[in-house]
């Protein structure tokens, strides 16, 4: 690998910053509760399954607001 | 892009009404950004209906955030992140993907990871937890970033 293609891999993170596994305890506490479930089967996707399957969830939840505002408006 | 849209883009199972742009100030770029979303209507979120505002590169160049709602949705165009500081800074934390026939820069995981925790926020702190669970299982090693790859 040359020099120049070494300098086109992207950076994974700043140095300037906390590294990313940085420890904290109030996040190590969130941390149990992530559904893993979730994640794996979102990686298993392209990312344009991952915002179309995002959108079809997005138009989920308008439906259920919409019919939360008409549960509220007929009563 | 930054945000919890890089975050869907790196696997995470996040619900998110916005759009996170970080963009370059250069001339030719503010014109790009002006003609791309003109046809959506850009417009001031969370302010009243009817207040001037003028989408042009002369809007553009005298502010740094905006946050817009359009007729696609929301989206936050962003000069300057807490942490992560210019366009030309957060480039090269970038990966380039594909997404709708679109090839575009998204913040690498680890880097996400960082603007998060830089912004110091309480309601991050979930997504903070969900994307260093992501890390620590090592899922993204080989990140599924371009449609053509397979799944």
């Amino acid at each position: 690998m040359s020099a120049d293609s070494d300098l086109q891999k992207p950076l994974p993170y700043s140095p300037n910053l906390p590294p990313p596994d940085f420890f904290d305890p109030v996040v190590e506490a969130y941390k149990k509760d992530v559904d893993m479930t979730l994640i794996r089967e979102n990686l298993k996707l392209t990312v344009t399954e991952r915002f179309e399957k995002h959108r079809k969830l997005w138009e989920f939840a308008q439906e259920l607001r919409k019919a939360g505002q008409r549960l509220r408006e007929g009563a | 892009m930054i945000g919890d849209g890089a975050a869907i883009v790196h696997g995470a199972a996040r619900m998110t009404y916005d759009v996170n742009v970080v963009y370059a100030r250069n001339a030719e770029n503010l014109a790009r950004i002006v003609a791309a979303l003109k046809p959506y209507k850009p417009y001031l979120r969370g302010v009243p209906p009817g207040l001037p505002f003028i989408w042009d590169e002369r809007t553009l160049q005298g502010g740094l955030n905006f946050t817009l709602t359009t007729t696609i949705g929301d989206v936050d165009l962003l000069a300057d992140v807490p942490g992560g500081g210019l366009y030309e800074q957060i480039v090269p934390f970038t990966v380039e993907l594909e997404a709708f026939g679109v090839r575009c820069l998204v913040v690498t995981l680890d880097m996400l990871i960082q603007l998060k925790r830089a912004a110091g926020r309480p309601k991050d702190l979930e997504i903070i937890a969900e994307l260093q669970n992501i890390l620590e299982n090592r899922f993204v090693k080989q990140p599924n970033l371009l449609d053509s790859q397979e799944a």
